[in-house]
């Protein structure tokens, strides 16, 4: 289950970091922003589940 | 006469089941809202998606600093109960149980809708008795079912939750991967932003998206340790149903389409396959998933499948969670007490079941009716300016949620002025300190903001839904005069509130949850604070 968990949180910053590139790319205009918004959220879903997935594999290799 | 203690519900619910409890119920709302907002917002619904979202992240928050509080099974009713007084209880449990009562037919039809994906003969538009009959089929068979106590497991929800998971992050990975073009995203917003009107309909469709959330403080009363568990899973549900509903629709505004698709013998770009076209609106999330270059020839198969279980898991949830709320609501003395009454053999309260069964039975036919009679299309267009079967369940649905979420933010504030001293193990960021009584109280500043955003989007929904307009309100006066019959005859205060015993009550509900040291912690501020008012009356 946590291999399954890893590899969505690690697809999500991905996907996320290749949306927030391609429309970045595209310049600063007010079409972007819903883009740029996803984009960075995406990143920050996917990095805050890894970083519990980090915090449950520590407490369990501790204990 | 031995004292009986009443029943309580058995606290089985881990965080994972709370997770997936409330994913298989708000999850299935982007399968229906898709399709509904692509045809309204068009170029801009992705902008609907961002408003609503902030809108819905705020309502997120105050239900999960609520059911954290307080964790029982009465939900948003009982919140607005406690923080505003009787009435207002009322109106939010009667609002949130159309919404329920919607909730069983939307997503019936919607099921109905992606299994005609697979199965052309459910399609709505070519065989509309087929559409009409095998929907009310499945709303019989989920009444008979809850009838008899079935309903559906948490390992079940569990399991559906996780292909689901596991299913939309792979559409949105090859999606955003192999078929999403930023150019094509940028054209479609400014060649086809809609009209200020088009705009707020969408909108208003959008926060559809977000519905069920009740299903958070329902799952408090059944979670393990829910002060602590309840913060964790549903800010994690949050996030999860707000990106992914933001993706889609970023998503299918810049999709380049697999295979050329064909309106009216034009070529046109994913997004336009769905104004004027309510059997593509009813399944908007296949339809996506089968565009994608490679990956679409599998999930053309088992994207339909897996959101007709969803939806109808969905669909379960509504005459669940509708007799439930009016069970709770009929124990505070909020409707007649044969709400409370329960099968003598399956011990399930079969008249709240039946009752609101029928309506969502009701509701359907009234939603059917234009398609099932072609002649009736005419009086519906003259009064309703043409809304479809669809529209009418999103209208409803959009303004149950919007009334109940505005009493819902209105108790968080009052709740946080006037029952200061109940610990809050998660509390909402960006509060304003302030003493009140003499008590320490914090203002929360995201629950104004989280007003203003679904009191605006009730606005929406009441400007631009025609028949919403006139059924909403209805079915709001129709609950009021029935409250003040029932009141009247039970010679309770009609307009003020019964006496309740609040700090007993919430002693009860913390030892109850386990949360035996937020209940110490309880004690001890309710100490504290009367100690500090005895010594500032005997000053005075």
């Amino acid at each position: 289950m946590i291999a399954v968990r890893t590899a969505l949180a690690v697809a999500m910053t991905l996907v996320g970091a290749i949306v927030l590139v391609r429309v970045a790319a595209l310049g600063l205009r007010a079409e972007s922003f819903p883009g740029l918004v996803l984009g960075a959220a995406m990143v920050a879903l996917g990095v805050h589940r890894l970083a519990l997935i980090a915090r449950v594999r520590r407490g369990a290799t501790r204990q | 006469m031995p004292a009986t203690s009443k029943p309580q519900l058995r606290r089985a619910v881990t965080p994972w089941g709370s997770f997936s409890w409330g994913y298989s119920d708000v999850g299935a709302d982007i399968f229906v809202g898709l399709g509904l907002v692509l045809a309204a917002a068009a170029g801009a619904s992705n902008v609907a998606f961002l408003f609503a979202g902030i809108v819905y992240v705020c309502i997120g928050l105050a239900y999960t600093e609520l059911a954290a509080t307080y964790p029982v099974a009465g939900g948003g009713q009982y919140f607005v109960m406690r923080g505003l007084g009787d009435i207002f209880g009322f109106m939010a449990g009667w609002a949130v149980l159309l919404d329920f009562t919607i909730d069983i037919t939307l997503f019936a039809w919607t099921c109905v809708d992606y299994s005609s994906q697979l199965l052309p003969v459910l399609t709505g538009s070519a065989h509309p008795w087929v559409h009409f009959f095998v929907t009310l089929t499945l709303i019989v068979g989920l009444i008979a079912l809850n009838v008899v106590g079935v309903r559906e497991s948490t390992a079940f929800n569990g399991v559906v939750s996780a292909l689901d998971v596991v299913s939309e992050t792979s559409i949105l990975c090859f999606g955003f991967l192999f078929a999403f073009r930023p150019q094509l995203l940028v054209h479609n917003m400014q060649m086809h932003w809609p009209t200020p009107y088009q705009l707020m309909l969408g909108t208003s469709l959008a926060i559809i998206s977000f519905v069920g959330l009740e299903s958070i403080s329902q799952a408090a009363q059944e979670t393990q340790r829910p002060a602590s568990t309840i913060p964790r899973t549903s800010i994690a549900l949050i996030l999860t149903i707000l990106i992914f509903a933001l993706s889609y629709s970023n998503l299918a505004l810049g999709l380049q389409p697999w295979h050329p698709l064909i309106v009216n013998g034009h070529a046109v770009q994913f997004w336009e396959i769905f104004p004027n076209n309510g059997d593509n609106q009813g399944k908007a999330v296949a339809l996506l998933a089968s565009q994608i270059p490679y990956f679409g020839v599998i999930a053309a198969l088992y994207v339909p499948v897996l959101g007709a279980v969803l939806l109808l898991i969905s669909s379960n949830s509504g005459v669940f969670g509708s007799s439930r709320i009016a069970y709770a609501m009929s124990t505070s003395n909020l409707l007649p007490s044969i709400f409370q009454r329960v099968h003598p053999s399956f011990r399930t309260p079969v008249i709240s079941i039946v009752t609101f069964g029928g309506i969502a039975m009701f509701e359907l036919a009234f939603a059917a009716f234009p398609s099932l009679y072609p002649g009736a299309m005419g009086v519906y267009g003259r009064l309703f300016r043409g809304e479809s079967g669809l529209g009418f369940l999103a209208d409803l649905y959009a303004f149950g949620a919007a009334t109940s979420y505005s009493f819902v933010f209105l108790a968080l504030i009052a709740l946080r002025l006037f029952d200061p001293l109940s610990p809050r193990k998660f509390k909402i960021p960006l509060n304003v300190p302030l003493r009140i009584r003499g008590e320490r109280a914090e203002f929360p500043v995201v629950g104004v903001i989280g007003f203003i955003g679904i009191v605006s989007i009730l606005i929406f929904t009441l400007f631009t839904h025609p028949i919403g307009r006139i059924a909403g309100p209805t079915w709001l006066v129709v609950g009021i005069i029935t409250y003040f019959i029932y009141r009247r005859h039970r010679a309770l205060p009609l307009l003020g509130s019964q006496t309740h015993d609040w700090r007993k009550r919430q002693v009860d509900i913390l030892r109850n949850a386990g949360e035996l040291e937020l209940m110490d912690e309880y004690i001890a501020n309710l100490k504290a604070s009367d100690q500090r008012r005895a010594a500032s009356t005997r000053g005075t």
